[in-house]
């Protein structure tokens, strides 16, 4: 096992490097000369240079990257461009809310696919129609889905507030009246795609010999289903969510920038918006150490339940 | 009818459709996708079918045109995609030893990239044109072909024509052609009907997160976008355009799915 983690660590740990890398010669080497941006576009040449000098600006990239690397490592990001707050101090909050988003979208997910398709009852009521709801939940755009609802509950029913966010300090009801559509909108693609994998894999496990024999000894058929089904195709399930987060990452960048959520997502897109390339370049670094690390930690996880994926 | 057959059909609909629409957009579209006019924000009439934008202009026609940018940057992208996954794919299922190792890692490490965050890095980078647009969703796409055509090649290399055509003295390049591509192009052909349909799917998340076709092309995610403050007047301007992706993108899915 530590043979296995350590293959791993050796492989996944220089690719950080080499992505981030290229994210940071990519991204600094399009905006150009930093300096100029700062400073306007009437600065005087002069006063370029300086900056330029000042801040290295003008050393080699890999130089500027060690360097970049070096202050990340301590929480030091930078400074916007626009705001010119310290970038670390722009992530802190909108890191938080953005979790929370996908995690209760993915809790939901998993719990909603997994239990409505082992319902024996909503097999047989809905079991045709549900390939149809999971492909038109897997393929409708985040942006319509929201739209959509808060069309019909926010601006028609009148029932949730349009966008926006409230945190839990300022009232839990509130706090979850803003949450609802945003989750479900998130919620919409994991819960198709979570289905599509959970039926397959409980129709194969349907077949296999122990489930004949828990239905040959008389149980009935909900714990047949629950009780021994259930354990063994749920494990696929759990393989997906590390092998789609980075869907997930994207439907969270939209759907907060549907609703107004102060997430990251919103904080990439905005940055985007005005080549604030500091937060581009430190959204875009943890967003993809992020997605590498989860995907290394389900590989370990895998390979501690199965023994045959060491190899 | 099976329900693969019955998803199938939809599926081919829902396509034919779109594809009509934006073919007989210059004849269909009552107005000039971009003639701007006094009458603003107006809502559905026998008129304006889905009303007027922020500028007078109609959207129904806005919508039928912007069938147009979808249909040429989903199916090219989709072929760049192919053009750069597939033969990666070949490579990586037919090595063996070393090399086999580090092309799986490779596709794998792509794979998990957050595709739309790439898309929009690169996009705010090289700008969005349309021949960008097809490139940066090409280059986003390829992984998906590569692991497939891989796994794919690996069943098909152990079956005994494989090893015949070896055994005759068949060079790779040969075999991979003529014994095994004619295996695995169906799986091929219909993965790139699921590529058209997420490459249409990201175009306009891209454009409604403000990196589609400047203006004043019709792009469906832009129009949502644009449509959005204007929700409580006239909803049809965001939900109009975003159905129609929306519809688009589940046609494709569907008709990749149900061949596959």
């Amino acid at each position: 096992m530590t043979g296995f983690v350590l293959r791993r660590l050796a492989w996944v740990l220089p690719n950080i490097v080499v992505l981030t890398f290229l994210l940071f010669a990519g991204v600094s080497g399009w905006v150009g000369s930093p300096a100029a941006m700062m400073l306007g576009t009437d600065a005087s040449p002069e006063a370029i240079a300086e900056l330029n000098r000042r801040f290295g600006f003008n050393d080699p990239v890999i130089v500027q990257y060690v360097r970049w690397v070096g202050g990340a490592l301590r929480g030091d990001l930078g400074r916007s461009f626009s705001t010119q707050q310290p970038v670390a101090d722009m992530i802190g909050p909108a890191l938080p809310v953005t979790l929370e988003l996908a995690l209760w979208s993915i809790i939901f997910a998993v719990l909603a696919s997994i239990g409505l398709n082992s319902l024996t009852w909503a097999r047989r009521a809905i079991g045709a129609a549900t390939t149809g709801v999971a492909i038109v939940c897997i393929t409708i755009p985040n942006f319509m889905l929201g739209a959509s609802l808060i069309y019909i509950f926010a601006v028609w029913l009148g029932w949730l507030p349009t966008t926006g966010w409230v945190p839990w300090s300022e009232g839990a009801l509130l706090h979850l009246k803003h949450l609802i559509l945003p989750v479900v909108t998130l919620f919409a693609f994991y819960f198709g795609s979570f289905t599509m994998v959970y039926r397959a894999e409980y129709r194969s496990v349907e077949r296999q010999l122990f489930v004949r024999v828990a239905a040959a000894k008389g149980l009935s058929e909900g714990a047949v289903s629950f009780r021994h089904i259930l354990p063994s195709a749920a494990l696929p399930v759990v393989t997906y969510v590390g092998l789609s987060l980075g869907q997930l990452v994207g439907g969270a960048v939209v759907t907060e920038t549907v609703f107004s959520i102060p997430g990251i997502g919103r904080l990439f897109v905005s940055a985007i918006g005005s080549y604030d390339y500091p937060v581009i370049l430190a959204v875009g670094c943890i967003v993809l150490v992020g997605v590498m690390l989860i995907n290394l930690l389900a590989d370990i996880a895998l390979a501690a339940i199965n023994p045959q994926i060491r190899l | 009818m099976t329900a693969r057959r019955f998803r199938l059909s939809i599926g081919f609909t829902l396509v034919g459709m779109i594809a009509l629409a934006g073919l007989l957009a210059p004849w269909l579209a009552p107005f000039d996708p971009n003639a701007s006019g006094w009458n603003v924000l107006s809502g559905a009439s026998e008129r304006h079918w889905f009303g007027t934008d922020d500028l007078g202009r109609d959207v129904y026609s806005r919508v039928l045109h912007g069938a147009q940018v979808s249909l040429v940057v989903g199916p090219t992208a989709a072929l760049v995609a192919a053009l750069i996954g597939v033969p990666v794919g070949l490579l990586a299922g037919y090595a063996r030893g070393r090399l086999n190792t580090f092309m799986v890692q490779v596709i794998d490490v792509f794979i998990a990239l957050p595709g739309l965050v790439l898309a929009l890095i690169i996009t705010v980078m090289v700008g969005a044109t349309m021949r960008n647009l097809v490139l940066v969703l090409g280059f986003v796409m390829w992984p998906e072909f590569a692991r497939l055509v891989r796994g794919q090649v690996m069943s098909v290399r152990e079956s005994l024509f494989v090893e015949a055509a070896r055994a005759i003295g068949c060079r790779p390049a040969r075999v991979l052609a003529r014994h095994v591509w004619p295996n695995i192009m169906r799986t091929v052909a219909a993965q790139l009907a699921i590529a058209v349909s997420s490459a249409i799917f990201t175009a306009a998340s891209l454009g409604f997160l403000g990196l589609g076709l400047p203006p004043p092309v019709a792009d469906w995610g832009g129009m949502v976008q644009s449509g959005f403050d204007y929700l409580s007047i006239n909803p049809l301007l965001s939900l109009a355009p975003g159905g129609a992706v929306a519809l688009t993108v589940l046609g494709f899915y569907l008709v990749g799915r149900s061949v596959e």
